[in-house]
């Protein structure tokens, strides 16, 4: 019986973090549905948006250790494609009276359910990872982050310029809205299992690896760019699928929605969820998507109804999030989780200084060892 | 005839301003490998100085407005970039981008009430701001040229300027302790070159060429607006990454040259390639950092032996360490 038990621990240790996330998730949401007024369920669907958003960047980046900035380009792709096949047809007729026949003819009759529109969308966001991987895997470092950012900038100028199929500055007439709160809530669920059965998987491990000492990982036979092409294009599916998701929720939305847009900064603001949580873990990117959406919303309601007579001026609250950015860089660069997953039950520890709790069964030294990630190289 | 030469004085003119701005990138670059995306709001911050000080006239906005700039530039080393003195490029690179957004969002608020001592709602929206001085931007026709003051003062100040960097860079102790540093900055730490004094003095040297780079950009259009910055700094930028942000001669050489190229290209392509030219400035980035990591200015060194390398040896890096 021993052994049996022992496994089954080994697979609940496993299966742990997502399910824990998943609970924290599924109960937010109930709160929400349950008591919260119309502020805050657009709150809290922004935020489960940006979470999908954060959760592609943190496949990619949290498993690579390459910066990107340019994942809010599969965002944009994923909400357009979406938005154009699920638009009436006689609507679209009128709006897009430029668009070249060639396109026309397959994009006018068409007229897809919510589930198709978003899955074609994010398909298309995938295909541009596709195209957009070869150059991306080889770059590194600084270099990684100024191709990632120039891949934004191309796209949010084909948006804006390429009048004809996206109508450019001028907003979406007709998407339909069919983004609930649930569909939203599955998304994300899904896509933090996605991440972490990517996390956990042979090809997150080399990854990973790769993260930690890239020669290393390739002396060993890890073949960088081949995983990071791998978690790239992946990443740009999830993205896609929060950009899909997006367009039906705000449905006329524009190119700047999709870039360094003054009110709501979604590239900035996913980086910082991303860095702030600890970039290396799901349970990171979960953390600091809810910690940068608290403080965020505590700063701008304090803006707009003011607290004993004081309020601060409004944009406030924009600049807190840099502030609180450049805090975590500076004071605990791993982030708020440090890059851990949410710890088993088992192994809670009071902090440092109280002593621990369980200080009859310390931690094995092989298991944090595996936990660090950094095994299978060292 | 006339009009060609023309265009090639404002493209000159135009080009001149962003071999500056790349200029100053490729310093901090090199000397502590960060792509400070925050330069742009040095100029926005020029912008609103030169906004405050317009009517002082036009001495004082001028001395004022270098002084404010440098001054920020100063701080902005010693408050967001020192604690990050041995952090990683990537780390660096996250924290330029803070800084940026950060003061960007502090131009949309009107902090420290200044909206209400000017009598103008600064920072709720652009906004027509600085009135271009007649005298700068009326246009003299000589022999068919139209030719503005603010043209040939833009050519002379940058000459000038590059001319001061070759100066500082090549005779100067400062220079060739910064010079030293964009080399090897742990080398010339070590035979003496303080860490502290050198990178404040790149700080310092960005900002007084960051003030005049605002002043000669904000008097062509006079317009003052919070993301006014984002502009310039992705052409010089994107400038400074074709032209190898390895190299101070090589950054600012593809800042001017590709000032320039937008300038000709907006004014004689047809509109629907004109709106994609950026597009394809960005795509040209990413294929300069595939394929010649180090810029432009490589070709002197066997382009292609160096590209065979690269392919060969796709994620050696070589930009990580720099």
């Amino acid at each position: 019986v021993r052994p049996l038990l022992a496994s089954a621990e080994a697979v609940a240790r496993r299966l742990w973090p997502p399910f824990a996330l998943s609970v924290l998730l599924v109960v937010t949401w109930a709160l929400v549905d349950a008591f919260g007024d119309v502020v805050y369920l657009d709150t809290a669907v922004r935020m489960l948006l940006t979470l999908i958003v954060v959760l592609g960047l943190q496949i990619f980046s949290g498993n690579s250790g390459v910066l990107s900035f340019g994942h809010v380009a599969f965002m944009a792709i994923g909400a357009y494609v979406s938005a154009l096949l699920t638009i009436p047809p006689d609507i679209k007729k009128f709006t897009y009276l430029t668009m070249p026949d060639w396109l026309s003819y397959w994009i006018f009759p068409a007229e897809l359910s919510p589930l198709e529109a978003t899955l074609a969308g994010a398909g298309f966001a995938m295909a541009f990872a596709i195209i957009t991987a070869p150059p991306i895997v080889r770059l590194a470092g600084v270099q990684a982050g100024i191709g990632t950012l120039a891949l934004l900038v191309i796209v949010y100028i084909f948006n804006l310029q390429t009048t004809s199929i996206t109508r450019g500055t001028s907003t979406q007439i007709g998407v339909p809205k069919t983004t609930t709160f649930l569909s939203v809530l599955v998304w994300a669920l899904i896509f933090i299992a996605v991440a972490f059965a990517f996390q956990q998987s042979r090809r997150g491990l080399r990854l990973r690896a790769s993260r930690e000492n890239e020669r290393a990982a390739r002396s060993v036979g890890v073949s960088v760019p081949v995983e990071r092409a791998i978690a790239w294009v992946l990443s740009g599916f999830v993205v896609g699928v929060a950009g899909a998701l997006y367009g039906h929720y705000f449905p006329t939305f524009s190119p700047g929605d999709f870039y360094f847009n003054q009110g709501f900064n979604i590239v900035l603001l996913s980086i910082a969820m991303l860095v702030v949580g600890g970039m290396t873990s799901v349970t990171g990117a979960v953390v600091g998507c809810y910690f940068i959406t608290v403080v965020y919303e505590v700063f701008r309601r304090w803006e707009v109804n003011g607290l004993a007579d004081v309020k601060p001026p409004s944009g406030t609250a924009n600049f807190v999030l840099a502030v609180i950015l450049l805090l975590t860089l500076a004071l605990r660069p791993k982030g708020i989780t440090g890059g851990r997953e949410v710890p088993w039950p088992g192994d809670w520890r009071l902090p440092r200084w109280r002593g621990r709790l369980g200080a009859s069964k310390p931690v094995p030294a092989a298991e944090s060892r595996r936990e660090a990630g950094t095994a299978a190289t060292d | 005839l006339a009009q060609a030469i023309q265009y090639t004085i404002d493209s000159i003119a135009f080009g001149s301003l962003f071999a500056v701005m790349a200029l100053g990138l490729a310093l901090l670059f090199n000397v502590m490998g960060l792509m400070n995306f925050a330069y742009g709001e040095l100029i926005m911050a020029g912008a609103y100085v030169m906004f405050f000080t317009r009517s002082w006239g036009w001495g004082a906005m001028i001395v004022m407005t270098i002084l404010v700039v440098t001054v920020l530039a100063l701080l902005m080393e010693l408050v967001a970039f020192r604690p990050f003195r041995n952090a990683s490029p990537v780390t660096l690179l996250i924290t330029s981008f803070a800084v940026s957004y950060g003061l960007q969002q502090l131009a949309w608020t009107d902090v420290f009430g200044l909206a209400h001592v000017f009598g103008s709602t600064i920072g709720t929206g652009p906004q027509k701001g600085v009135e271009p001085y007649p005298f700068l931007t009326s246009q003299y026709n000589i022999s068919g040229v139209l030719v503005s003051w603010l043209t040939i003062l833009t050519i002379v100040v940058t000459v000038v300027l590059l001319g001061a960097m070759v100066l500082l860079l090549k005779k100067t102790t400062l220079g060739i302790q910064l010079r030293a540093s964009t080399e090897d900055f742990r080398m010339a730490q070590l035979v003496g070159v303080k860490a502290n004094w050198v990178i404040s003095a790149a700080f310092a040297i960005t900002g007084l060429l960051a003030g005049a780079v605002a002043i000669l950009y904000i008097l062509r259009t006079g317009q003052v607006a919070p993301d006014i910055g984002q502009g310039p700094l992705f052409v010089a930028f994107v400038g400074g990454v074709i032209g190898g942000l390895g190299s101070l001669p090589g950054a600012a050489l593809g800042g001017f040259v590709l000032g320039m190229l937008i300038n000709i290209l907006e004014a004689s392509l047809p509109i629907l390639l004109k709106s994609h030219t950026q597009l394809f400035a960005f795509v040209a980035v990413i294929a300069i950092l595939v394929f010649i990591p180090e810029g432009l200015v490589a070709i002197r060194g066997g382009l292609i032996r160096r590209w065979w390398r690269s392919w060969r040896r796709p994620v050696a890096a070589e930009g990580a360490e720099a």
